[in-house]
């Protein structure tokens, strides 16, 4: 199966590249402070953590990711192989939310236990992760070196992040849901202060709408890139 | 296997046509050269019939079908070597091979064979980082045939190579043309065309004014002639005669009969005198 070769290339890369001892090394350092945080902050802070790790590193990630290819050139070359543009898209996303539910287990399991709904959790890292992930593609397409990314992607990150603060209670801050990562922060936060069954099922089914309109945009934008010489 | 009609293309950013109305067909089992100085539309054609560059207008027939028509399963069947060696610095030769290779349905190819063939093997688990640019080039050129296409694209698949793995590389195209497969060439090396090719075409500011077997170019313009080196005014002199009627030219007697010739040659124009004569531009 292609797709799941591209999921090993990919995991493979992402090995080679150093990215994972990054990651361990950020996942450690969460356990340490997050473990030391007093026990009635615990339920609060944790999901803030929870939610911005996948989402974070899902969009760092795969900036650095795609921009590693491009800057090395490769992207012509897988471009001109039976590789379908989704396929390669999917494999960053899978490999990446992967590393993502992975972290969020560990970080959860070492720092608070699991006296809580694991479904719900699991549910909001894969999509926040997934909906990061592509809308980091988003900007790295535009780049062509990994500087120009990082300060390309500050307007991007604020407009997708600052919504967020709306959690903490705006007059009509249910206007904020239209944002995912609001929708996002607020499933994670649910499985840790419960949240009603109507509620959450909105916000996943939301959020999984966020997913496949921004998967095809996405598509589509990597087409154009590939046909103009990447 | 390839039939170009009326094809021209502009870049999105450029105010000109960077393609303006060119023509071609490739055979099956043919080596096709496409040669012209930089700038001439040489990346540009290939490019659109590889498929990376859309919205060109005239038609692309590649292997019964127009080109936009093919989905990704073309690339099967294809294999393209850019002018740029472009690889996983950080993958050793061995897994950059079989990393793109796991996107292919034909498999089959020994990678350590192909590593052999270019003379690569002993460098298999080497990380890319550390090659030279011509083992990137001899690694980059395995990558495109790894999956045995069909039809081969080889944009300068020399330039930059020592002599002896030039040689490596010519004939390993040659071998691909008794195996019956196609391949479609640029290069800026008339020698190497001379060499290699089935046809050429010359390409010069996006059209093309020739397309012909480099044996039949030479003959219809191409004047042989005799180069002789004499020590005349007591100092050494040079002089071209043409070889047709050579023992009527008197001049030419006149030389032999001074007894005091160095050498004789026979000359034949190369294909790069043809292509300055025909096109009036120089090969850069
Ligand atoms: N990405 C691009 N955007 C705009 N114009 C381009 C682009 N690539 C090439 N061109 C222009 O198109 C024309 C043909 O370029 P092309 O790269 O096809 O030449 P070439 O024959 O391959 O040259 P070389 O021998 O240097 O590789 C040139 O005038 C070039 O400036
Ligand atoms: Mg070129």
């Amino acid at each position: 199966m292609r797709i799941v070769n591209a999921l090993k290339a990919d995991v493979r890369f992402q090995f080679k590249q150093g990215f994972y001892l990054v990651y361990i090394l950020l996942t450690l350092i969460y356990m340490v402070i997050l473990g030391v945080l007093p026990v009635e902050w615990k339920s609060t802070i944790i999901p803030l953590v929870l939610f911005s790790d996948p989402s974070m590193v899902g969009f760092f990630f795969i900036g650095a990711l795609v921009m590693l290819e491009k800057v090395q050139g490769v992207l012509q070359y897988v471009v001109v192989t039976p590789l379908r543009s989704l396929e390669y898209l999917l494999a960053k996303v899978f490999s990446l939310t992967i590393l993502a539910i992975v972290a969020t287990v560990m970080i959860t399991l070492a720092t608070y236990g699991y006296d809580l709904n694991w479904f719900l959790l699991i549910i909001g890292v894969i999509l926040t992760s997934s909906f990061f992930v592509f809308f980091g593609f988003i900007v790295a397409v535009r780049c062509t070196t990994l500087n120009q990314y990082f300060i390309r992607m500050i307007p991007y990150l604020l407009f997708i992040v600052l919504p967020c603060f709306s959690l903490i209670g705006f007059p009509y801050d249910w206007l904020f849901n239209i944002f995912p990562s609001v929708a996002g922060l607020k499933l994670v936060y649910g499985a840790f202060k419960g949240i009603d069954f109507l509620s959450a099922a909105a916000y996943s089914v939301y959020l999984l709408l966020a997913n496949l309109v921004i998967a095809h945009y996405v598509e589509k934008i990597f087409d154009r890139m590939a046909t103009e010489g990447a | 296997m390839i039939k170009v009609n009326g094809l021209e293309f502009a870049y999105r950013k450029s105010p000109g046509k960077a393609i303006k109305g060119i023509s071609f067909d490739i055979d099956d089992g043919e080596i096709f050269g496409f040669l012209g100085p930089s700038g001439a539309g040489k990346t540009t054609t290939q490019r659109i019939i590889i498929g990376l560059l859309r919205g060109y207008q005239g038609s692309v027939d590649v292997m019964g079908k127009e080109r936009i028509m093919w989905g990704k399963d073309i690339f099967e069947k294809i294999g393209v070597a850019f002018d740029f060696p472009n690889l996983y610095e950080k993958l050793t030769a061995y897994e950059n091979l079989a990393l793109l290779g796991s996107y292919y349905k034909n498999n089959s190819l020994d990678k350590d064979q192909l590593l052999d063939s270019v003379g690569l093997l002993a460098d298999r688990d080497k990380r890319v980082e550390k090659f030279s640019k011509g083992m990137k080039m001899r690694l980059n050129f395995i990558r495109s045939i790894m999956h045995d296409p069909e039809i081969l694209f080889f944009d300068e698949p020399t330039s930059g190579l020592d002599p002896v793995n030039g040689k490596i590389i010519r004939d390993m195209i040659l071998d691909f043309k008794k195996k019956g497969k196609t391949v479609f060439l640029t290069t800026h090396n008339m020698n190497e065309a001379d060499y290699l090719c089935d046809r050429v075409a010359f390409i010069v500011e996006g059209t093309i004014p020739v397309i012909d077997n480099p044996g039949e170019l030479k003959i219809k313009y191409g004047q042989k002639s005799v180069k002789v080196s004499f020590n005349g005014d007591g100092k050494l002199q040079e002089e071209f005669f043409p070889l047709s009627g050579i023992g009527r030219n008197s001049r030419f007697l006149e030389v032999l009969n001074q007894d005091c010739v160095r050498t004789i040659h026979t000359q034949e124009a190369t294909l790069e005198d043809i292509f300055i004569k025909l096109t009036g531009r120089e090969l850069l």
